[in-house]
């Protein structure tokens, strides 16, 4: 159970048993392979492939739109198909090249405008386009974001740093397990003549969610404290 | 939104939110009579259905992955690669199934895990013995 007074700052604590959750993952891991279910290297396959997953693509799909008008159709038409532009085909992918099987293949993409903010949640789990954007921050997966985000979007907006005029529309888009969402933000002046390169440094994480909008000077999400993990997963 | 809609959820959210843990309400397996239909729909909501339920703010973090919260991810994948289940049976084991306690009391990898557990045993890939005797064998590495 977590503890609120808990220093976000602070090291994991040092823990001198293996928790329970690791004995169970060894368990059923083992098992499975033991019983033929799937392999070793099955697994080492799906490890390998989440390595090579991450926001980058998103970024990519982003800048090319704000360059390419026809690419920008595409992308809204069909984020699919655009997809493959930035070299995520979500049908065939590896490994199974089936897609994934929990990713599906319906990508949306949501077109801000100076009067209207898209952001996403998965108010029911945490729905998130993986293949194109890698895996879903914590914050995203907490049940307060997905209770409070569709009824107080302005508010929760605002604690991630996002102050929203009220003429602006902000419409909150709800994953589910078919459809997946990224947000194509409004390109910010200040960009004028940037290259596809630059362009894409500035579509962080964060604004293709919908919780941030890019900025010439910002190439990061913003600073938030870190929960650190007992034994940590190195990417 | 419909006004008239949105009263329904609002008053459909504060009827879960007087359900949980009743202690201050008899809840002891009340006469038919007792349950109108506002609360059969409350009761009978499944635990991960919160989009709209009031919250206080928290602060938002980012967090490291435990090397057993990444290895369940990719066992759940790989289950699902190989057709021990599909992606409609996960949700519901690990989003309705667990039951409201376990869905807010454990991590989110927590319940994947242990639903991944579940699904070999349910379906007889292994028996309830053999997963128990592996977990003791596993814990000995460890002393």
């Amino acid at each position: 159970m977590s503890d609120d007074k808990h220093d976000l700052h602070s090291p994991a604590p040092m823990v001198d048993e293996v928790s329970e959750f690791e004995v169970l993952e060894l368990a059923v891991r083992e098992l499975a392979i033991e019983k033929g279910l799937f392999t070793k290297e099955d697994h080492n396959r799906w490890t390998e492939y989440m390595h090579t997953l991450g926001p980058a693509p998103a970024a990519r799909l982003v800048a090319k739109a704000w360059l390419d008008p026809e690419f920008k159709k595409l992308a809204v038409n069909d984020g699919v198909k655009a997809s493959l532009d930035v070299g995520i085909d979500w049908i065939n992918s590896m490994p199974t090249n089936f897609g994934t099987p929990s990713d599906y293949c319906n990508l949306r993409v949501l077109e801000d405008t100076p009067k209207l903010k898209h952001v996403v949640v998965c108010t029911l789990c945490s729905c998130y386009p993986r293949p194109i954007l890698g895996q879903s921050p914590e914050w995203y997966r907490t049940p307060n974001y997905r209770r409070r985000i569709v009824r107080w979007p302005r508010q929760v907006l605002a604690e991630f740093g996002l102050q929203l005029p009220e003429d602006i529309e902000v419409r909150v888009e709800d994953s589910n397990q078919k459809s997946r969402f990224i947000v194509l933000p409004v390109r910010p002046e200040g960009t004028e003549g940037w290259s596809e390169d630059q362009l894409a440094e500035i579509v962080t994480r964060d604004c293709l969610i919908g919780v941030a909008v890019p900025k010439p000077s910002v190439t990061a999400n913003r600073k938030r404290p870190v929960r650190r993990a007992v034994n940590p997963y190195h990417h | 939104m419909p006004s008239s809609i949105r009263d329904k959820v609002h008053r459909h959210l504060d009827i879960c939110r007087q359900i949980q843990p009743a202690l201050h309400q008899e809840t002891h397996a009340p006469s038919p009579d007792m349950i109108d239909n506002a609360h059969f729909r409350a009761y009978t909501r499944s635990p991960h259905d919160i989009g709209g339920e009031p919250d206080i703010p928290i602060t938002w973090e980012e967090k490291e992955e435990e090397v057993w919260e990444h290895n369940t991810f990719v066992t759940c994948e790989v289950l699902a690669w190989r057709g021990v289940w599909n992606a409609e049976e996960r949700r519901r084991r690990q989003n309705v199934e667990v039951g409201e306690t376990m869905y807010l009391g454990l991590p989110y990898y927590g319940r994947w895990l242990l639903t991944a557990a579940k699904i070999l045993v349910d379906k007889q890939f292994i028996t309830l013995t053999e997963l128990q005797e592996k977990m003791d064998e596993v814990r000995k590495r460890y002393e």
